[in-house]
């Protein structure tokens, strides 16, 4: 059943010219994590909004076509309506938090006590998106005394805590280092076997190797790659879009011209892939200088 | 810990009390010492009540520092304005010079200084011992808009992460060679590098602010709860009503003592 039903989507931003999506048509199927990719404003963090119901009603820009995400069509609710049903999480995790609560387990509750629910639920739940994320130990602490990485879980946690059918994440792991990455990406995977639908923006395309089911690459607001990690993170169009590939695909890469790789053997997209196919061709990857030496 | 924001946390009977009535009582104490009658004493006593209260939560001391920052150089400025340049000076207390210190400004630049610190130690009353978020809790659930509730507490709201910021662009600015300490002239001209790139950031910063509140149901259509109860008792709503009843009696009391006192 698909949750998310985009049809014909194209949205201009008020004042500008150029539209940032453009005729984007895809539907997303319950408990898929799917993956955008893509370069700097190609669309990505505005495909977000749209799926979020944040656009057109926040933005009043020219949109054309429809949105529907968990049954309701974007263009005829209110962003509160979609509260609850889907959580966003943004980039930039200092403005996420509200200022309305003194601790982390009040900020958590925020979301909760908006939408109405009663009192007698809340500690369970904010326990619960604390101990996913990691941040029970600090759920006392003043929002504004966690570092950076912290408050990117903490801003996590106040959307988990809503449990909202499908989950967009803006680039969640931009602030935090590789353990607090890997920390995030599990959640996320352990909500999606749960039946969660998650969308997320990521560069880090090791992470969408190992745990997406689709990966959608947008440029300039067009979808130009639509399919598996394996097929999206291996298209020489991804470099083309200045995406680039990862350092096992280009290793291989590089080895298939070099004979090091076999030609009818698909590209890696994740390190074991990788490792399996080197060892399997009887050879040894090639060596960072060779690596550098082709920076694409 | 830095702490950005001028709540005090605690579990004082000051902490204790109804977010709203610490609110009646320091815009009564406000209207009062503004508008009441009596002069002197209509700043002197809610002040002094202010004071009192503040001593017995054991927020004295950290009340009289930020009064101290906040009103010295303003009280300086108005005793040299008004002392020097008062029309209504008459009698001279004191000769410098060309220029003489006259004592109708004094008593009336004193009289400005006692109001504006009893007003001051009325609000400080109610932010040193109210988290803003529980004030905008406490309108919210008075019947006050959500959104009016926000904005009415986003200056406090708000404090701690524009405080954060002037840091990292007090920082940044730093390191490219500006220097903010020093003298009086070097820090006026340090201040628009400052102030402009964190005006400008948080304006920008406005859009996304408002799209994670959005998407935690900060207009979502429904009743609202609150994790936390805030007690409230007959007696203090007895005593909200009570202060707004006296506030403005004694501002009508004003306004008619100052238009037929002319006459």
């Amino acid at each position: 059943m698909a949750v998310i039903e985009v049809a014909g989507l194209t949205y201009t931003y008020p004042g500008s010219s150029a539209p940032a999506l453009k005729d984007l048509t895809f539907q997303v199927e319950a408990g898929q994590l799917v993956a955008v990719v893509g370069a700097n404003g190609a669309g990505k963090s505005t495909l977000c909004l749209a799926l979020a119901g944040l656009i057109p009603a926040l933005f009043h820009g020219q949109m054309r076509g429809t949105v529907s995400v968990c049954g309701l069509d974007t263009s005829q609710h209110a962003p509160g309506q979609f509260a609850g049903r889907v959580g966003l999480v943004l980039q930039n995790p200092a403005n996420q938090i509200s200022g309305m609560r003194y601790t982390v387990y009040e900020e958590v509750a925020f979301g909760l006590e908006n939408l109405g629910v009663p009192r007698a639920v809340m500690p369970g739940r904010i326990e619960h998106a604390l101990d996913q994320v990691g941040l029970a130990e600090l759920h006392d602490r003043s929002p504004y005394t966690l570092s950076g990485g912290q408050q990117q879980r903490m801003a996590l946690a106040s959307i988990l805590v809503l449990e909202p059918a499908v989950l967009l994440l803006d680039e969640p792991t931009a602030m935090l280092d590789p353990a607090g990455s890997q920390a995030v990406f599990e959640i996320i995977h352990a909500l999606v076997r749960t039946g969660t639908t998650v969308v997320i923006v990521e560069h880090r395309l090791e992470w969408i190797g190992r745990y997406a089911d689709r990966v959608l690459a947008l440029a300039e607001g067009e979808v130009v790659l639509d399919g598996t990690p394996a097929d999206v993170l291996s298209s020489p169009l991804l470099r083309q879009i200045g995406v680039g590939w990862l350092r096992y695909t280009r290793a291989a890469h590089l080895g298939q011209k070099r004979g090091l790789w076999p030609d009818t053997q698909a590209l890696p997209v994740t390190l074991e892939q990788a490792v399996t196919g080197f060892q399997q061709a009887g050879a040894r990857p090639p060596t960072e200088e060779q690596l550098d030496a082709d920076p694409r | 810990m830095i702490r950005y924001s001028l709540y005090v946390p605690g579990d004082t009977w000051l902490h204790r009390l109804h977010p709203l009535t610490k609110l009646s009582f320091s815009l009564a104490a406000a209207v009062i010492i503004f508008g009441g009658p009596g002069g002197w004493l209509a700043a002197l006593l809610p002040g002094l009540l202010a004071l009192l209260a503040l001593w017995r939560a054991g927020l004295f001391r950290q009340a009289a520092r930020t009064g101290v920052r906040l009103l010295a150089p303003v009280t300086v400025m108005l005793f040299l304005i008004h002392g020097f340049f008062s029309p209504q000076n008459q009698t001279t207390l004191l000769r410098l010079g060309p220029f003489a210190i006259g004592q109708e400004g004094v008593a009336y630049a004193g009289l400005i200084a006692v109001r504006l610190a009893a007003v001051l130690a009325g609000s400080l009353l109610l932010v040193f011992s109210t988290h803003p978020g529980e004030l905008v809790q406490a309108l919210t659930n008075a019947g006050v808009p959500h959104g009016l509730s926000y904005l009415l507490g986003s200056p406090l709201l708000l404090l701690p992460q524009m405080a954060g910021r002037v840091q990292v662009i007090q920082a940044a600015q730093q390191a490219r060679g500006l220097e903010t300490g020093g003298t009086l002239p070097r820090r006026v001209r340090a201040l628009f590098p400052l102030v402009a790139p964190l005006v400008f950031s948080a304006l920008l910063d406005v859009e996304e602010r408002s799209l994670a509140l959005e998407v935690r149901g900060f207009s979502a259509p429904g009743p609202r709860t609150s994790l936390r109860e805030q007690p409230d008792t007959p007696g203090q709503r007895v005593a909200r009503r009570a202060l707004f009843v006296l506030a403005g009696l004694l501002l009508a009391a004003g306004v008619a003592l100052r238009v037929y006192g002319r006459h």
